[in-house]
């Protein structure tokens, strides 16, 4: 891929999750966009993050773009790898700074969905894969990111199911129900960066993507999205030197940040 | 048999009248008197696949998924399992993605669920579609962590250990073996979960090399596999070669099974085609692509697919000529040595063609 196609929502994703991240940071990276940005993150502003996977990989030497949280460039040559339990035991016993997952449905206090769409869990709609690690990680982890494209269907104002508490019904209900952290600080979409207000922890706009408008971010959500104070910052776009390192060291093959077409 | 206290309102959110079908699974008991009556002896538990299946996995019997989905799982002994028409049996592990096919065959009727799929290769519609007909039960939901804290717990020896996941979640709604309690060490209020130690009856686990008694090396993930050695009832290690004893005794580098775990012990070369097998072979991509895209459709599509991988070999030599034979051998083990960088990977390039509805490329690297 080359430098003058435009850039596209998927490479625009990647990048602002990989902003999230800061150097030095301990990252625990979910399959398909949390990969490509952790990766990016380090081939750009922070080189000196560690990574650790699911299947306990740590730290592994960089190599192609991994097709799953248990394949070899997860712990490519890493010193040594933890058995499941452990990998998550280390984000309870306070190792890891930062989490990245996806989800099928988030609602307006960050709770995630990845079990099922229909409200008869026996006789859903479409049956998902279930919380894998999803549910772990938002329980344990001091700070989450979500990532996901932004759709009304994807943004109910309650999820189909509650695979892992973000902040459960606003307020100090995260915390009352046992739950380790922060929860979700951040959802990264297509349409923007939102965040959760302090006291009643609702998701609110933090920024929104160029061309996006608040009307149009509000359009594409099931719920009452809340406005920052003054106007909505336009999310930074990468320069073209970021967005040629993610297109020919990162994702060259396009797996993750391609759209057939564009 | 003991007697055990059940999360009811999972038991009501998962209509399970009859509670018996739950209980082996944490029925410590049973498990530590199947572990005592095992004949202890260091001996040659050498035998063939179809022997080790027919003899240690019964009708009914709680099986494992183990390995990592599509990562050191032993897909052979599944497939033996479905050739020699296993019954009934329940599933469980982190994740679970092998369960699915098995439910179209009668082997599967029971699913302790985690996680079913194939991460970016998209949703598996055979286990949904199978839920929907009622073809699979689902008895317990749980998230990646706490099933292995629930194998760990057996492993470690303790009755259950106290957890900080799942807390708030409607898993534990659909769950009947945990249950939110307070934590006993603090007097302010802390919540935790309980999870019960987990003991299956019958797990195969496909290793790199063990010597002929059993002890067993692994290298890459173990996942939850070490745990899962320690609590199955009934434990059948197959591996892609048998090692003679001192060569563990002189590298006991990843050595993490006791052979009095094992009663029977397969060599069994490509076992874990079309997964990944690390030192090995890679995964078979277009292989899953196929099976995702092609297979899970619809009923018809998974039987023909699966009458040609599975009932029209007789072995994994047969499967592994279908993918290649003798090229797609050399060409997996360079993929895998690659990626994990024992072989040179500059200038190896790790594309290839998927396999899409539109084009089937007809290879399976």
């Amino acid at each position: 891929m080359t430098n003058d196609k435009p850039l596209n929502p998927l490479e625009m994703l990647a990048y602002i999750l990989s902003l999230q991240i800061r150097d030095h940071q301990v990252v625990y990276v979910g399959t398909g966009l949390p990969m490509v940005a952790a990766i990016l993150a380090k081939k750009t502003h922070a080189p000196h993050i560690t990574m650790v996977y699911e299947s306990g990989g740590l730290n592994p030497i960089p190599g192609d773009m991994p097709w799953s949280v248990g394949c070899p460039f997860t712990w490519r040559k890493a010193a040594l790898i933890q058995e499941m339990a452990y990998s998550f035991a280390q984000v309870y016993n306070g190792f890891v700074d930062i989490a990245f997952l996806g989800f099928a449905q988030v609602d307006m206090y960050g709770n995630v969905n990845t079990h099922l769409i229909g409200n008869d869990f026996l006789q859903p709609k479409v049956r998902l894969t279930g919380s894998g690690g999803n549910n772990d990680l938002t329980s344990l982890a001091e700070n989450m990111v979500l990532v996901g494209l932004h759709t009304p269907d994807k943004f109910p104002a309650r999820v189909d199911f509650i695979t892992s508490v973000g902040h459960l019904t606003g307020g100090a209900s995260r915390r009352e129900a046992g739950l380790l952290g922060n929860g979700p600080i951040a959802v990264v979409t297509n349409a923007g960066v939102f965040d959760f207000e302090e006291e009643n922890k609702r998701m609110r706009v933090q920024s929104l993507q160029p061309g996006v408008n608040f009307e149009l971010a509000q359009l594409c959500t099931g719920f009452e999205l809340l406005r920052p104070e003054g106007e909505i910052p336009v999310t930074p776009a990468p320069s073209p030197e970021v967005l040629a390192i993610l297109r020919t060291q990162v994702d060259p093959n396009g797996v993750f940040t391609s759209i057939p077409g564009m | 048999m003991a007697a055990f206290a059940y999360n009811q309102e999972a038991l009501v959110n998962l209509k399970i009248e009859d509670t018996s079908v739950l209980d082996r699974l944490v029925d410590f008991s049973s498990a530590r008197a199947a572990h005592l009556k095992k004949d202890h002896s260091q001996r040659d538990k050498r035998m063939s696949l179809s022997e080790a299946v027919a003899e240690f996995v019964q009708d009914g019997d709680i099986a494992t998924d183990t390995g990592f989905a599509y990562v050191r799982t032993c897909h052979q002994a599944y497939f033996e399992m479905i050739r020699q028409g296993k019954k009934g049996l329940h599933f469980i592990g982190s994740p679970n993605t092998n369960q699915s096919y098995m439910i179209n065959f009668g082997v599967c009727a029971y699913s302790h669920n985690s996680y079913i799929g194939a991460e970016m290769r998209g949703t598996d519609r055979n286990y949904s579609r199978q839920l929907k007909n009622g073809k699979v039960k689902i008895l317990s939901e749980w998230s990646h962590g706490t099933m292995a804290q629930g194998f760990k717990a057996a492993q470690l020896g303790a009755p259950g250990i106290f957890s900080k996941q799942m807390l708030g979640s409607d898993i534990i709604r659909y769950n009947p073996y945990v249950r939110v309690m307070q934590n006993p060490m603090r007097s302010d209020p802390d919540p935790v979960v309980f999870i019960p130690a987990l003991y299956p009856d019958v797990s195969v686990i496909h290793v790199q090399q063990c010597d002929k008694c059993g002890n067993a090396r692994i290298y890459g993930p173990a996942v939850n596999d070490i745990a899962i050695a320690a609590a199955a009832r009934k434990l059948i290690i197959t591996a892609e070669e048998i090692v003679p004893e001192i060569d563990l005794r002189y590298n006991n580098k990843g050595v993490v099974i006791p052979f009095m775990n094992v009663d029977a012990v397969v060599e069994l070369p490509f076992g874990a085609v079309p997964g990944n097998m690390p030192g090995y072979y890679y995964w078979s991509r277009q292989w899953w692509e196929k099976f995702l895209r092609y297979g899970t459709l619809n009923d018809e599509n998974l039987q023909e697919f699966m009458q040609y991988w599975v009932f029209d070999c007789k072995d994994q030599f047969d499967f592994v000529e279908k993918l290649g034979g003798a090229r797609w051998i050399a060409k997996s083990r360079r993929l895998t040595k690659a990626a994990e960088y024992d072989n040179e990977d500059e200038g190896f390039d790790f594309s290839y063609e998927p396999y899409t509805l539109k084009k089937d490329p007809g290879v399976y690297y």
